[in-house]
């Protein structure tokens, strides 16, 4: 049997070599764990986790020393497949429809709620866990529950933060990052006349696309469904958010319209964009590369707050979900529910420095938000998120007009001018409609 | 080949109507625009392949149109931290196979249907061709249940017989033209003689036909090298998955692109087809003048 | 009775016939049976399996019920769905006729006589053999809006002061795909069409020069004619190539902006495999059906008309 390939050693004795806390010590605590943890896995059970292309390599350093330390600690055999972003949801999908495939996939967003009777119910993962690490921040409750069922464990969420050039916006007269939207359109304006514009994806990104448009759409009170997921979103709220926007877009540099999740963090590390949304990437890439005339000068803030008074954030969550057609679903619950104890959750979420956010409120206090204070907006992701179904039911609808990127396409209609406000509205609530409505 | 050294002598003879400055305006500036077009793309790759990732970020204007301080970092990476050699070896293996499967089903059904004419065969003919208009896009997500069903998910065997679907439309149409050019009259001496119809097809008419079945094969080779979404869809692991597949998904993590490594992977997959190309232009361009004509 | 009144020796040779027909019939359906196995069960099967999901409401992870032409009825009031549709078209035109004119303007260039004709043909393939995918992430940097290679040659040449925002504009985002399908798909249409370049006998373009005509005559009353039949096939591959085109505009664009580069392709694969609604993806995918069929009917029609033109051997 395949455990591991050989690049997945490799990277994690680079893991090793990294600093990560592995080998010897990391084994030992492992095999304590396993002697009396409630979650007993099955004789001989082997696991096949499926989970996305990591963003960040240390990340992927991290996850793989500590697969290494359960392996051997409870000897069942753990095998990591990896994924791009967009190619995972189709395979998680059809695994799902057909029962076949891998134990565990770490997947995205509410995709469990999918296939929800595929699923294996976590309630008691979800309560140990919960119950050690000071509880679940409610988004993340919400995202994973049916009813009284979790159906799947949030694992980390991934913050998604205005990046910024510190020179260019003292250069541009302020000395903070403005906390609303009209400061923010203010600066934008002044980044412009100063030849150091911002940029935000216009294109089909489902990751920066969606956060960036989500963030409009309800900071102006503007939402696709109301709580009966009723399609609401031609309404004056979200007409406002437009007009916003197209003001907003004025003042973009150019090119924006064709961005997808790439090319925003190429035009900042080239120094063609001062202000742009992003997770960390960015500023991680930058130190990775030494360009500290980059990394030095960038920092990342809050979404300002919009006419609703309160921060209105879109983040995406990463869930991991254990199917029903697995031989060994102890064996999985056991391995998630030893990934997220403090030791290693802890390991994992140094690695990703800052790229991913916990959903337990006891890790609030990680030295990873501290030691570095650029990180700082990351650590409240998780408490600033609405999910995406807002104000309505995760599900097929909500998911499909996310994948549709009616939102995105709203947005980016009313930026370029092809279309007014209103008429951008009318079409985002018919292009919903179809989706809601049965 | 006679045929094609005939014109080109007699090309060469009338070439002493053209001279040289008119030569040089109709055909050499532009088959140099051509060229130059067609490669440039190509170009960009090649020098992206040696740039440190530094200078793929820094350099502006004409100054990154060359490569300043060349490293074999991202080459180095793609060979040794990828599963680069594995995804190579899955390529190569898969394209062989389904390009030498499709050639044997294309040449039987060819033969059928072109010298055997048994009742429907135009219908058939008209079938397999028919065959191309259905587009991978409508296929996969059904073929994604069988290939589960048949247990041959994430192998190299999924993708060997899905491949041949794409491949055999076109390998049939070309090798029908080709044998329908064999004279007839060949083919009715050996029935005389006693041979079977399996004898005449490896015996006289399969040698008569190989500048067709290497333009077949060498069609069917780069379509199959090219493969993606079937390769996406039926492959998992790191370590099955194919070149195009591979490099794009295990080299772009979300919004982070390793481009001197895609770049790099581009240079190097395409490397294998170009030389089979080099070797075998030629009786590419005969063969098809082969299955054209009449 | 008539029967009885024949003579023995044609009911000999009536049996013979019938018996060679048997036996042709038969080892016609054995000689079939490798490719009439592969292709109906990877397929024709899936294919009529992806015709009956588009007549159900399948959901991604769920079963779907049949809903008849439902799918069908939501698409006919959908603007993007006709956006892609007349994308797909805009594109499959445009980018067919550029490949033809200039296919065959290449090709017409690589017949005379050159120097390293061999080497050339192979460099001119380069296109063609390099994966999709990848030359697609090579157009990804040549048209970045902010440093594209063109624009910055455009600029030191002096010709332009900014850089031209290729996929951020609708119209350019079009052109720009498009010339990235024309450049891959040239060498196809240049080197099947050379082939065929090939077949034409010096002589007629001799004797035309003899009795006077100029290039474009020669051109026009020899060439073009006796290319059509080959002109026919090669259209017809790349009008399926262009029309079910995937790869270049999801590596490129993902179907932006707002839904400008969409092909019916790209979109069915975003309804149905990134949005998870498999009924209506497979919906707009059997749309494509019968453009495409009228595309190869086109070109069946082309090769028929090869064999009357050649005087036929046609049974």
């Amino acid at each position: 049997m395949k455990i591991f390939t050989r690049r997945d050693i490799l990277k994690s004795s680079a893991g090793a070599a990294a600093g990560v806390v592995a080998g010897p010590a990391l084994l030992q605590a492992a095999q304590a764990w396993a002697a009396d943890s409630p979650f007993t896995p099955e004789k001989d059970a082997s696991i096949r986790l499926l989970r996305w292309k990591h963003f960040v390599k240390s990340e992927d350093e991290a996850f793989m020393a500590l697969v290494d330390a359960f392996s051997k600690a409870t000897g069942v055999a753990v095998r990591i497949d990896n994924e791009g972003f967009e190619d995972l949801r189709p395979k998680a999908a059809v695994a799902a429809s057909i029962g076949k495939g891998p134990d565990i996939i770490w997947t995205i967003h509410a995709d469990p709620h999918l296939y929800p009777d595929s699923l294996v119910e976590m309630n008691d993962v979800a309560d140990y866990l919960g119950g050690k690490y000071g509880g679940w921040y409610p988004i993340a409750e919400f995202y994973s529950k049916r009813g009284d069922s979790w159906i799947s464990i949030p694992y980390f969420f991934s913050g998604n933060f205005p990046n910024y050039r510190v020179s260019s916006m003292k250069a541009a007269g302020f000395d903070s990052f403005p906390g609303d939207t009209d400061g923010f359109l203010k600066l934008m304006a002044g980044l412009k006349k100063n030849g150091t514009p911002g940029g935000f994806a216009l294109g089909n990104a489902s990751g920066d696309g969606n956060c960036w448009t989500h963030w409009i759409l309800w900071s102006h009170g503007g939402r696709m469904v109301d709580e009966d997921d009723n399609v609401v979103i031609n309404s004056k709220e979200t007409i406002e958010g437009l007009k916003y926007v197209n003001a907003m877009a004025q003042h973009f540099l150019p090119g924006c319209a064709s961005w997808l999740d790439g090319h925003n963090n190429k035009a900042f590390l080239q120094g063609e964009c001062h202000l742009t949304n992003n997770g960390i990437s960015i500023y991680a890439a930058a130190q990775r590369e030494n360009m500290t005339n980059i990394s030095e000068d960038m920092d990342h803030a809050y979404w300002p707050v919009g006419p609703v008074g309160k921060p209105m954030e879109f983040h995406v969550q990463f869930p991991m979900m254990v199917y029903k057609h697995s031989p060994n679903p102890m064996a999985a619950k056991a391995f998630i529910a030893w990934m997220m104890e403090a030791p290693q959750f802890n390991q994992h979420l140094q690695g990703s420095v800052g790229y991913l956010s916990h959903p337990l409120r006891a890790y609030d206090d990680h030295p990873v938000w501290t030691e570095d204070p650029k990180r700082k907006a990351f650590r409240d992701t998780v408490d600033r998120t609405v999910p995406y179904s807002h104000s309505g039911s995760l599900g097929n609808a909500a998911s499909s007009v996310f994948a549709d990127f009616v939102v995105v396409n709203m947005v980016a209609e009313a930026a370029l001018g092809t279309k007014t406000p209103e008429e951008a509205a009318a079409d985002a609530q018919k292009r919903a409609e179809r989706y809601y409505r049965s | 080949m006679i045929r094609r050294r005939k014109a080109d002598d007699h090309r060469s003879g009338m070439d002493y109507l053209e001279n040289l400055p008119r030569k040089v305006v109709v055909v050499y500036l532009p088959l140099f625009i051509f060229v130059f077009v067609l490669l440039f793309p190509f170009y960009w790759m090649a020098i992206c392949a040696f740039k440190t990732n530094e200078e793929l970020h820094a350099y502006k204007g004409l100054a990154g149109m060359w490569v300043w301080e060349p490293t074999l970092d991202n080459i180095r990476r793609l060979f040794f931290e990828t599963e680069y050699p594995a995804w190579m070896w899955n390529t190569m293996l898969v394209t062989v196979v389904s390009t030498f499967l499709s050639l044997f089903c294309a040449v039987c059904a060819a033969y059928a249907i072109e010298r055997l004419r048994y009742k429907g065969s135009r219908y058939v003919g008209m079938a397999i061709f028919l065959a191309y208009l259905v587009p991978p896009s409508i296929l996969f997500i059904p073929l994604a249940k069988m290939v589960y069903a048949l247990d041959i998910f994430d192998t190299n065997l999924a993708l060997i017989l899905t491949y041949p679907t794409i491949l055999i439309p076109f390998c049939t149409w070309l090798l029908m033209g080709y044998f329908r050019s064999i004279p007839y009259e060949l083919e009715e001496c050996a029935l005389v003689d006693g041979a079977t119809r399996l004898q005449i097809l490896t015996k006289i008419v399969l040698p008569l036909a190989v500048p067709g079945l290497i333009s077949a094969g060498i069609f069917a080779f780069t379509l199959s090298w090219n493969e993606f979404i079937y390769a996406l869809t039926f492959i998992s692991s790191a370590e099955n998955k194919t070149v195009p597949v591979g490099i794009v998904t295990e080299l772009i993590s979300f919004d982070v692109y390793d481009w001197g490594g895609l770049m790099a992977g581009a240079l190097f997959g395409s490397l294998p087809v170009a030389i089979l190309y080099s070797f075998f232009v030629e009786h590419y361009v005969s063969s098809m003048t082969g299955a054209v004509k009449e | 009775m008539a029967v009885l009144s024949a003579s023995g020796r044609e009911v000999q040779q009536v049996d013979w016939r019938k018996r060679l027909l048997h036996n042709r019939t038969f080892l016609g359906l054995l000689f079939m049976l490798p490719a009439a196995a592969l292709l109906l069960t990877f397929l024709t099967f899936p294919l009529g399996y992806g015709v009956w999901i588009s007549l159900t409401d399948e959901k991604v992870g769920r079963g779907g019920a049949f809903v008849g032409l439902e799918n069908y009825g939501w698409l006919f009031e959908d603007s993007v769905f006709w956006l892609s549709v007349f994308n797909t078209f805009l594109y499959t035109v445009v980018a067919s006729i550029i490949k033809f004119v200039l296919g065959l303007w290449l090709a017409m260039l690589l017949n005379h006589h050159l120097p390293f004709k061999a080497f050339l043909r192979a460099i001119v393939l380069m296109p063609f053999i390099v994966p999709t995918v990848l030359s697609a992430l090579a157009f990804w940097w040549i048209y970045d809006s902010q440093d594209s290679v063109i624009s910055w040659i455009l600029i030191e040449l002096g010709l332009m002061d900014e850089t031209i925002d290729f996929l951020g504009d609708p119209w350019n985002a079009r052109w720009s795909v498009i010339a990235a399908n024309i450049w891959r798909g040239i060498p196809f249409v240049a080197i099947t069409l050379l082939a065929g370049l090939q077949t034409i006998s010096p002589s007629l373009y001799e004797a035309a020069t003899i009795d006077g005509a100029s290039e474009w005559q020669r051109f026009r009353h020899i060439t073009l004619p006796l290319l059509t039949p080959i002109i026919a096939v090669v259209m017809t591959f790349s009008v399926l190539f262009t029309f079910t085109d995937f790869q270049l505009i999801w590596v490129m664009t993902r179907g932006g902006p707002i839904n400008a580069t969409h092909l019916m392709a790209t979109l069915s694969y975003q309804r149905a495999i990134v949005g998870g609604s498999l009924g209506e993806g497979a919906a707009i995918a059997t749309a494509m059906i019968p453009f495409l069929l009228a595309a190869i009917l086109f070109s069946y029609f082309g090769l028929q008309r090869r064999k009357w033109q050649q005087g036929g051997r046609d049974d």
